[in-house]
């Protein structure tokens, strides 16, 4: 690591450390509420690097604390339906054998939710495979692609990547690929027409597939996202844009570079969200993917849950 | 839609009116007074204005103070006010300026509202498919602007939210969640563009404000809208959040396969007003559709605006005068059916 790098990581890593509020959760942006999301992106990027762990744990507890009855964590108490930042604190509570228990309540609920799926239509209508089970954004709505890029990575890293909801999450990734390559939110073609590629939403569905997809199936993928990076600058995009291809070892030789450049933009926009601070620091550090920064932490033996039959 | 939405809907008058004639309305119908004909009044009128603009590189601020003292907006109801515009940025592309309200109206809009001596005025987005907000602002050439001109950009999708009642009742949600943000606006503007829609027939400033409503509590892109119906959330954003104002793009608008992959038209108009239904009406008359076959716009009829022709004062050009018909997809069932006659 370069020292200009490393000390854009530190400098990352104590603005994080700064936006932590007395609940122990962290905001989204400053002057903004504590939030699950905030707190998970949070947790995720602090404990990779050289942290005080009370920082990261005081983190873990108001994760812990909103977690709900069902093992669900929500965007807020008075919105139960939006529970896509599940995922994420499965991942931030993974590092932490006190927070074990949490983590597999949580896996739990994630296997035994879904989208809302229906029967396939005309195909000139609708391109993709509405039947093959993912995850939503929004309990009782369609699944999509991050969500179900999220909750696989975080089931893979709980140790259920043999799962086969996490299987059948794949299947559907698979199934929205677009024809030439990439992905969009999750849908191929509305009407006949092939619809565009999205670079964020590509790195996603990239590292859902790793080590669990034949390299053809997703080549023009890969191609569309090597082509895409070099005019990548913003910190959602790049991130999973390079931790997607960190996945298939193909992460390129100018990614310092682009992260670099990434938050010199925000002398444009201002001091970037925490989620993509986060992200950068994490896509700096994950060479190999997100989930590789998880695989140095042993997988609890108890979360090797049974599978399941049916998951409907 | 629920049946007291549909009955209210039918005489066209609000939910709290029909409640009350259905409280009362039995001791006058024997007198043979119309009740309805009472509660209802005049019927609703707007004015909207159309100004010609042959390209973005025009004096477009010129264009919009022109119809805004058309339109009798003057200084003294925009002075001091906090200004929050909203345009449509659902999923650019580079080299793509049909998907997209254009940076060049968004800069002229800016320019009009503060020459007014608005106290301020924000720029404010959840765009429906990308994730990405900042790379939004980038393909879509607005992130330059804004920056030149230092006006600030927030992400709706992101922002927190504050919940109030729906006051549509065409969905089955009993709340709406807007950004906090908006309680700290004192005008909303939708700045739409002009474009046709593969689900609802035409896009414009009514079907704009998806765009408001944050991506956290409803997902991407809008999973709880569309669940719920597209016409449906339309009518109860629209209802509860009475927008104060709408600039519509219409100077490169979009046909056939909208909202993202059509084509470019050049239609070469702004259209502006204070009612929603008024001006998206004027644009689909401009478009070659009939807003009567909107179904969100036909419902919105004398409930939220007028959609009649005889009912909106045209201010600046006539829509006759500037009328292109936009490209319709007989394949597409929106578009069937929709063509004015």
């Amino acid at each position: 690591m370069s020292p200009k790098k490393s000390n854009v990581l530190h400098a990352i890593s104590t603005t994080i450390s700064q936006l932590q509020l007395p609940s122990g959760g962290f905001p989204y942006q400053v002057g903004n509420e504590a939030r699950p999301d905030s707190t998970a992106w949070a947790v995720i990027g602090l404990s990779m690097v050289d942290t005080p762990e009370f920082v990261c744990e005081q983190g873990r507890a108001y994760l812990q604390q909103h977690q709900d009855t069902m093992g669900r964590v929500c965007i807020s108490p008075s919105h139960p339906q939006a529970s896509w930042p599940t995922p994420l604190a499965m991942l931030a509570w993974h590092s932490s054998p006190k927070y074990e228990l949490y983590e597999k309540h949580a896996s739990e609920f994630l296997l035994a939710f879904t989208g809302n799926h229906f029967p396939k239509s005309d195909p000139s209508i609708i391109g993709h495979d509405p039947t093959i089970i993912g995850w939503p954004w929004i309990a009782d709505t369609h699944s999509w692609i991050i969500p179900t890029g999220m909750a696989i990575l975080a089931l893979q890293v709980a140790g259920l990547g043999a799962h086969s909801r996490v299987k059948e999450g794949q299947a559907m990734i698979l199934d929205r690929q677009l024809p030439h390559g990439g992905w969009n939110y999750g849908n191929t073609s509305v009407f006949g027409k092939e619809l565009h590629p999205l670079p964020e939403c590509t790195g996603i569905a990239l590292q859902a597939l790793a080590n669990d997809t034949d390299r053809q199936d997703v080549e023009e993928s890969l191609d569309y996202l090597l082509k895409k990076l070099p005019t990548l600058h913003t910190p959602i995009s790049l991130g999973w844009a390079l931790l997607g291809l960190g996945t298939w070892g193909l992460r390129p030789s100018q990614s310092e570079e682009l992260i670099l450049k990434s938050l010199e933009l925000q002398e444009r926009y201002g001091p970037y969200p925490l989620p993509s601070l986060a992200l950068l620091s994490c896509a700096a550090n994950a060479s190999a993917g997100l989930r590789s920064l998880f695989e140095l932490s042993p997988v609890p033996h108890h979360l090797s849950l049974p599978q399941r039959e049916s998951f409907v | 839609m629920s049946d007291l939405a549909h009955q209210s809907k039918q005489f066209g008058i609000s939910r709290r009116e029909f409640l009350v004639a259905s409280a009362i309305g039995g001791g006058l119908t024997l007198s043979g007074f119309s009740l309805f004909q009472w509660l209802k009044g005049p019927p609703l009128a707007a004015q909207t204005f159309i100004g010609k603009a042959t390209d973005y590189q025009g004096d477009l601020a010129g264009l919009m103070r022109r119809g805004f003292m058309e339109l009798g907006i003057h200084e003294s109801a925009v002075k001091g006010k906090r200004i929050l515009l909203k345009p449509n940025l659902v999923e650019p592309h580079q080299f793509s300026a049909h998907i997209n309200t254009h940076p060049l109206v968004v800069r002229g809009a800016a320019e009009a509202f503060l020459s007014l001596g608005a106290a301020s005025v924000i720029v404010a987005e959840g765009p429906g498919h990308r994730h990405d907000t900042l790379l939004v602002l980038e393909d879509s050439g607005l992130g330059d602007v804004l920056y030149e001109d230092r006006i600030a950009f927030h992400d709706l999708n992101t922002i927190d939210g504050f919940t109030i009642p729906n006051a549509g009742g065409y969905t089955n949600l009993s709340t709406l969640t807007f950004p906090r943000l908006f309680q700290e606006v004192d005008w909303i503007v939708s700045m739409a563009k002009m474009k046709t829609h593969h689900w609802a027939g035409a896009t414009l400033s009514m079907k704009n404000l998806f765009g408001v409503m944050p991506g956290i509590y409803y997902g991407w892109p809008k999973n709880v809208l569309h669940s719920e119906g597209i016409i449906q959330s339309i009518l109860d954003i629209n209802a509860t959040l009475k927008p104060h104002f709408s600039i519509i793009d219409g100077i490169t608008g979009m046909e056939g396969d909208g909202p993202i992959m059509g084509t470019p038209i050049q239609a070469g108009v702004l259209v502006m007003g204070k009612n929603l239904p008024a001006v998206d009406a004027t644009c689909c008359r401009i478009m070659g559709i009939d807003p009567h076959q909107i179904p969100y716009l036909d419902q919105a009829d004398q409930w939220l605006g007028p959609i009649r022709d005889s009912l909106i004062e045209q201010r600046g050009e006539t829509w006759h005068s500037v009328q292109a018909p936009f490209q319709l997809i007989p394949e597409i069932p929106a578009h069937q059916n929709i063509r004015l006659g």
